[in-house]
């Protein structure tokens, strides 16, 4: 079920890593610096049968915390929502974040209404609670502290028109439905 | 028109013109929209807590196969500027924008915001028609998902209080 998951990254060096591990038609990279979950939200509710996973960051998931509660009241069983917090805002000059402040994202979630939220606290319970996430039929908040190392990972190839297009022939072709149709009438009128 | 007939009719032709996904946030004028909306089982409402999320919920769904619209007010409008810009903007992605124009000619609140909202709309590039008829609806909200669809951006329609069915239609107007 996790390869077919369709996977939507905030904006930031994540999109990036994510790229280097699984390329893929089905990954689409947010450029809107907090639009990740809300995206994410979206793709859950149009499709609710297939596994959608938010790649998302504390700075951006700060900017559209009110997306927590959206997400925890149409509670979309599909939806992965994996936060990945290095307490700063690493790609535009490592300024700290509120969660090096000490707020506390999943803590904030469940608060929200999100009764299945945790942290990860090591790479083994990372794992664990990933397998089941993607096993099992239930929205799902992960929250996992991250260093602000960096790898070295190859840029974006592909523009965001691209992305589109290229996600939506995804999606057509693993779906089997269509999406963009022709808008031409046979005969012009 | 009484408000629940033209809320009966705007929806009619949300369903007509294939959406099936609708974001929302509320504003007094909008309320037995809403309610429309929010009722029709076969329309998947989401209740938004900020108009700005509801443009990546819509472009989520869009890229999924959903058809969608957001209705807000223009304030609301206002809040969702970054994402219309740098998500549907930048990926080219249709919406149908279905706003409430507060501080149209009469509103006694909200004129500062109605004055700049048809400004904000023609900078972004956004296409804009004002309905004021309710009767109208069907075929306004017809044309602007065609329009939304060929041109693959945002188009706005804006609901005055009229085509609410909430205030005397003018004829001058």
């Amino acid at each position: 079920m996790a390869q077919d998951a369709l996977v939507v990254s905030s904006a930031g060096a994540v999109t990036l890593e994510w790229h280097a591990l699984r390329p893929s038609d089905g990954n689409f990279r947010v450029r809107t610096l907090g639009l990740c979950s809300s995206i994410a939200l979206g793709m859950a509710l149009g499709l609710p049968h297939r596994k959608i996973i938010a790649l998302d960051g504390d700075g951006s998931l700060l900017m559209n915390l009110c997306s927590l509660p959206t997400i925890a009241r149409m509670k979309p069983k599909n939806l992965i929502h994996i936060v990945f917090d290095n307490e700063v805002y690493e790609a535009s000059g490592s300024k700290k974040t509120a969660t090096g402040a000490g707020a506390d994202l999943v803590g904030l979630a469940r608060a929200a209404g999100i009764g299945n939220a945790h942290w990860a606290n090591s790479l083994e319970e990372f794992e664990k609670v990933i397998r089941s996430a993607v096993s099992e039929n239930e929205l799902c908040f992960i929250g996992a502290k991250t260093s602000t190392d960096r790898v070295d990972v190859p840029p974006y190839p592909i523009d965001e028109v691209e992305n589109k297009y290229r996600f939506i022939r995804h999606v057509e072709k693993t779906e089997g439905i269509e999406i963009l149709k022709s808008n031409l009438p046979a005969s012009y009128n | 028109m009484n408000p629940l007939a033209a809320a009966q009719t705007i929806v009619g032709g949300l369903k007509s013109a294939g959406i099936n996904l609708v974001a929302t946030l509320p504003d007094i004028n909008l309320e037995t929209l809403l309610h429309e909306v929010e009722s029709d089982r076969d329309i998947v409402h989401v209740p938004l807590c900020r108009e700005e999320e509801g443009i990546g919920i819509c472009a989520g769904a869009y890229l999924v196969g959903k058809k969608c619209a957001a209705i807000m007010q223009n304030g609301g409008f206002f809040n969702s500027n970054n994402a219309i810009v740098s998500t549907l903007l930048q990926y080219q992605i249709p919406l149908l924008l279905l706003i409430y124009y507060a501080g149209d000619i009469g509103d006694r609140t909200f004129s500062t915001t109605g004055s700049l909202t048809e400004p904000v709309l023609q900078a972004l590039g956004i296409r804009a028609y004002i309905m004021r008829d309710p009767d109208d609806a069907q075929e306004l909200i017809r044309r602007a998902q065609i329009l939304t669809e060929d041109s693959k951006r945002p188009v706005a329609l804006l609901l005055t209080k009229e085509a609410l069915g909430r205030r005397a239609q003018l004829k001058s107007l």
